[in-house]
């Protein structure tokens, strides 16, 4: 289920930077060659950047994406290392949720007092707040079946494999 | 309660232990910076005060996270990444390091020195760095690493090639630096080419030295490769070279600004590669795909980096540590010497544009009271930053190359290929602080 | 001490003029209230401005009433384009508007901010490179970059519009990318867009006034009836030096433009009568988003017009509150 909802996200964000590759490349053709154009533009690549951005939060922690420095404790014994993994996502569950509550309060802000952004369109700021709490919120589940999962690993006895997932 | 520096000096400690024990950097970065940031809100008025403090850090979290994301001009990294991918699978960079390598084949290392400059040259255009390693990452190490090169050399010539953009013009970094300063712009640009070029020198030394030394970090392919081939391999690369002109001419053809020249080069490269049949529609979507997991955690760095410099500023260590420098009245020599190395430690967690709004509001009077030429001290300040782009535990250039080379090369092999360049990096440093002539000379030229 | 964020650098006119607020406030309450000013965005982006201060990020800040087009709906009204191009009648008449309008004061209130004063961009003018602007119809088919209600009439007058920051528009004007940049004179001089302009049109229209310095409520109700007596008087008087400042920057400005050759074009009363006429409909758009906030946008229209006429007059009869004596 959740690693559905993850591969739902990523694609979305995949198509957002799709959409905004296509939208600057039709307004500078709009521009040389039609002397005009596309309303807004500038505000919507942004609103689509945190779609690409943050979207795909989940299925990077899913894939153990992060970039650790590894080489002070590459000396460790594997299931030593699978110890200090658990608390990276234990510290990462932490990290995220004054993000999450932030995300919630701006969401609501935004939302209820139809906050919008100066130009063309006047088109409103919460979409964009939406697409933040919702991909902070699917990686801070990961993370925390992550921790769960890699938990398990370490009480069978065993330690935990940081490259699977790694296959991109 | 503890004042606020201290705090902050406690919480640079914590950065690093939690970074030793392998905890993803943005986390670090975040869980660290909120903690002190709510610590330092809830005490300001002197009593214990948590549901302002909640308010004011939930806050200061979103809107610089956000801020960073929510970006027009950063667009232009999840667009090069991509270009990176699409033209792998197009085969355009397969066919431009062919080309670079029967051409090159009589010059040991001649490749690597060949992508230092093609970096050099790309971030020059686009005026940043980070932009350069994501995609010259993408596109000359694993052709490199196919190659039989080392994977310390095929990384850490990426990573320090991408620091030569903020010297050479166009720079962001020398804009902003022009507007903190009020210092003509063009002649920050003018002076940043010559210890640009110098830098970039001193980069192909590395390699060439590197290479004698130990000539089977980079094998030499096979050497009877007649003209024919040659030039056949020359004519195959021309889609690269189309791109390149394409982002130079519609850069300086005022045609495009830089981060439109991103999306119109993905769009030709994907172009070409469909008409050439070398790039199915599932393979633009594969590359996609990839380009959102690497750019998703290169942002998260850069986002938990930015919550960490408003932190910073709200400790007051930038101005403090100024007072004890200014308090000590050091000769020129000494206050140099110092600067430098507030700059080089801070480059060690922090981005440049965030070391700049947080130093150059007060290091300029300082520098001015000594009657430092301005322009000279930008092109140091650049240099400096440069420098901590790559310098470890938070180098964000070397961070990228990591990310989007996966795990053919861990991060300690990339910095421990990037310690040559530093080295060479220092020793242009001191040329440039001993020698203001070498930054000054093209300025001085300008009516 | 009160912390206060600045999106700007700490240099330019608007930089002094913040400073100078700062030096007064201390001074005047002899050392009692202090401003530690945060410069160049380090705490907060000016796109996160009213939130943060609203939230307690710093106690007080900069505000750009632009980025808020429905929060500071009430304080965007010095950002209409009005026949309104004197730097201090514009400021004089914004800040008596933002204290003596209760309706605004209670909008601000219920997003527990305080009004302290109020700078402004002073008059809107334009610059090219390879183009002139000699006439209103002049920006047809020119590609511009422009900034709020005035960006969107030169693209109903028939420019090209290309979106770029402020930091961008001194390459854009290098490479042709754009041909002109929207822009007010001491701050073409601070981005050194003076070297990459061959002419510069004094338009002499309306200015972006909407910005200013605004406080946390509860870090204001938390200060002696004094303190925040010492906050309103410097606030207010901020207009009068901003306005001595910025009407001897913008002039140094346009002497140094001259001196690097830049051709400086006054734009004919009648050509400029043409803009203020193409900016009316926007004025008909503010009213309404004021009135959708529960502010009455025509009455506050007609007081803010008044109050324009009012320093105008003052101006005229008495000279700048600088040059008196
Ligand atoms: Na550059
Ligand atoms: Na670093």
């Amino acid at each position: 289920m959740l690693k559905r909802i993850e591969s739902a996200l990523w694609s979305l964000g995949a198509l957002a930077v799709i959409a905004l590759g296509l939208m600057i490349t039709a307004n500078v053709a709009a521009r040389a060659i039609f002397q005009t154009g596309i309303p807004d533009s500038v505000i919507i690549v942004r609103e689509l950047m945190v779609a690409a951005i943050v979207l795909p939060l989940g299925a990077a922690t899913a894939a153990r994406a992060h970039v650790a420095v590894e080489f002070v404790t590459n000396g460790l014994s594997p299931r030593k290392r699978s110890y200090l993994i658990v608390l990276g996502s234990l510290i990462g569950m932490f990290a995220l949720m004054p993000l999450l509550f932030a995300g919630w309060r701006e969401l609501s802000g935004t939302w209820s007092k139809g906050s919008f952004y100066f130009g063309d369109l006047g088109l409103p700021k919460w979409p964009g707040r939406l697409i933040f709490l919702v991909g902070i919120a699917v990686c801070w589940v990961r993370l925390a079946e992550l921790a769960v999962r890699d938990t398990k690993t370490i009480l069978g006895g065993g330690a935990v494999d940081e490259d699977e997932g790694a296959a991109h | 309660m503890i004042d606020p520096a201290t705090l902050g000096l406690i919480a640079f400690g914590f950065v690093l232990l939690l970074l030793a024990m392998r905890v993803p950097i943005a986390f670090s970065l975040a869980s660290v910076a909120t903690v002190s940031t709510f610590l330092i809100f809830a005490f300001r008025s002197g009593d214990f005060a948590p549901e302002r403090a909640i308010k004011a850090t939930s806050s200061l979290v979103f809107s610089n996270s956000f801020d960073l994301i929510h970006s027009y001009n950063l667009s232009m990294i999840p667009l090069f990444v991509a270009l990176g991918h699409i033209a792998y699978r197009a085969e355009i960079t397969t066919k431009i390091y062919y080309a670079a390598k029967v051409w090159l084949v009589k010059l040991p290392g001649g490749v690597a020195m060949a992508s230092v400059v093609g970096c050099g040259g790309f971030s020059a255009i686009t005026g940043s760095s980070i932009a350069c390693a994501s995609t010259m990452g993408r596109i000359c190490v694993p052709e490199m690493l196919r190659m039989g090169y080392d994977n310390r050399l095929a990384t850490s010539a990426v990573a320090a090639g991408g620091t030569l953009g903020s010297l050479i013009p166009p720079s962001v970094l020398f804009i902003i630096y022009g507007i903190f300063t009020e210092t003509s712009i063009s002649r920050l640009f003018l002076a940043g080419v010559l210890p640009g070029l110098l830098t970039l020198a001193g980069f192909l030394l590395v390699i060439a030295v590197w290479v004698w030394r130990s000539p089977e970090i980079a094998p030499v392919g096979d050497t009877d490769i007649d003209a024919a081939e040659r030039w056949r391999a020359a004519r195959e690369a021309w889609p690269a070279v189309f791109l390149f002109v394409v982002i130079i001419g519609g850069i300086y053809g005022g045609i495009f600004t830089a981060t439109e020249a991103a999306a119109v080069c993905v769009f030709f490269a994907a172009v070409i590669g469909f008409v050439q049949g070398n790039l199915t529609w599932q393979g633009l979507w594969d590359s996609v795909r990839e380009t959102c997991i690497q750019t998703t955690a290169i942002f998260f760095i850069a986002a938990t980096a930015k919550i960490f410099v408003a932190f910073v500023a709200l400790t007051g260590i930038a101005p403090s540590i100024v007072e004890t420098v200014t308090a000590a009245e050091p000769s020129v020599f000494v206050l140099m010497l110092c600067i430098a190395g507030i700059y080089l430690v801070l480059g060690m967690f922090l981005d440049p544009i965030g070391i700049m709004v947080l130093t150059l509001p007060l290091m300029i009077p300082l520098v001015e009271s000594y009657d430092l030429n301005l322009i000279w001290f930008g092109v140091v300040v650049i240099k400096l930053l440069e420098i901590g782009l790559i310098t470890p535990p938070v180098g964000l250039n070397v961070f990228v190359i990591a990310n989007v080379v996966g795990k053919q090369a861990p991060i300690d092999r990339i910095f421990a290929g990037i310690a040559r360049f530093l080295s060479v990096d220092i020793i242009v440093l001191i040329l440039i602080m001993s020698f203001p002539m070498i930054s000054l000379l093209l300025p001085m030229g300008m009516k | 001490t009160l912390i206060h964020g600045e999106a700007g650098p700490n240099r330019g006119a608007r930089a002094a003029a913040l400073q100078w607020f700062a030096d007064q406030v201390s001074e005047r309450s002899s050392g009692d209230v202090k401003v530690d000013i945060q410069w160049g965005g380090a705490l907060f982006k000016a796109n996160a401005s009213v939130q943060s201060i609203s939230d307690g990020v710093a106690d007080m800040g900069s505000v750009i009433a632009v980025y808020y087009p429905q929060e500071m709906v009430g304080y965007g009204i010095a950002d209409l384009p009005v026949n309104n191009p004197d730097a201090w009648v514009g400021m004089r008449a914004t800040d008596d508007l933002m204290r003596s309008s209760g309706a605004i004061q209670a909008d601000l209130a219920d997003k527990g901010l305080v009004y302290i004063g109020t700078w402004t961009t002073s008059a809107v003018n334009i610059g090219c490179k390879d183009a002139a602007i000699r006439t209103a119809e002049d920006v047809k088919g020119l590609k511009v970059r422009g900034v709020g209600a005035y960006g969107k009439v030169f693209g109903e007058m028939g420019a090209n519009m290309v979106r770029m920051s402020i930091y961008d528009a001194y390459q854009g004007l290098d490479t042709g990318l754009i041909d002109c940049s929207q822009g007010y004179s001491y701050a073409v001089s601070a981005l050194k867009q003076g070297e990459v302009m061959d002419s510069y049109t004094l338009l002499d229209w309306g200015q972006v006034g909407g910005l200013g310095i605004f406080m946390n409520k509860d870090a204001y109700d938390d200060l002696s009836e004094a303190q925040q007596a010492v906050l309103n008087d410097v606030g207010a008087d901020m207009a009068d030096e901003f306005g001595r400042m910025i009407t001897a920057a913008n002039d140094k400005a346009i002497a140094s433009m001259k001196e690097q050759g830049v051709e400086i074009i006054t734009l004919p009363e009648a050509e400029r009568a043409k803009l203020v006429s193409m900016g009316e409909p926007f004025l008909g758009k503010w009213v309404e988003s004021a009135n959708a906030v529960g502010l009455q946008g025509d009455a506050l229209l007609e007081e803010y017009r008044g109050l324009i006429a009012k320093y105008t007059e003052e101006r005229d009869s008495m000279g700048y509150p600088w040059a008196r004596n």
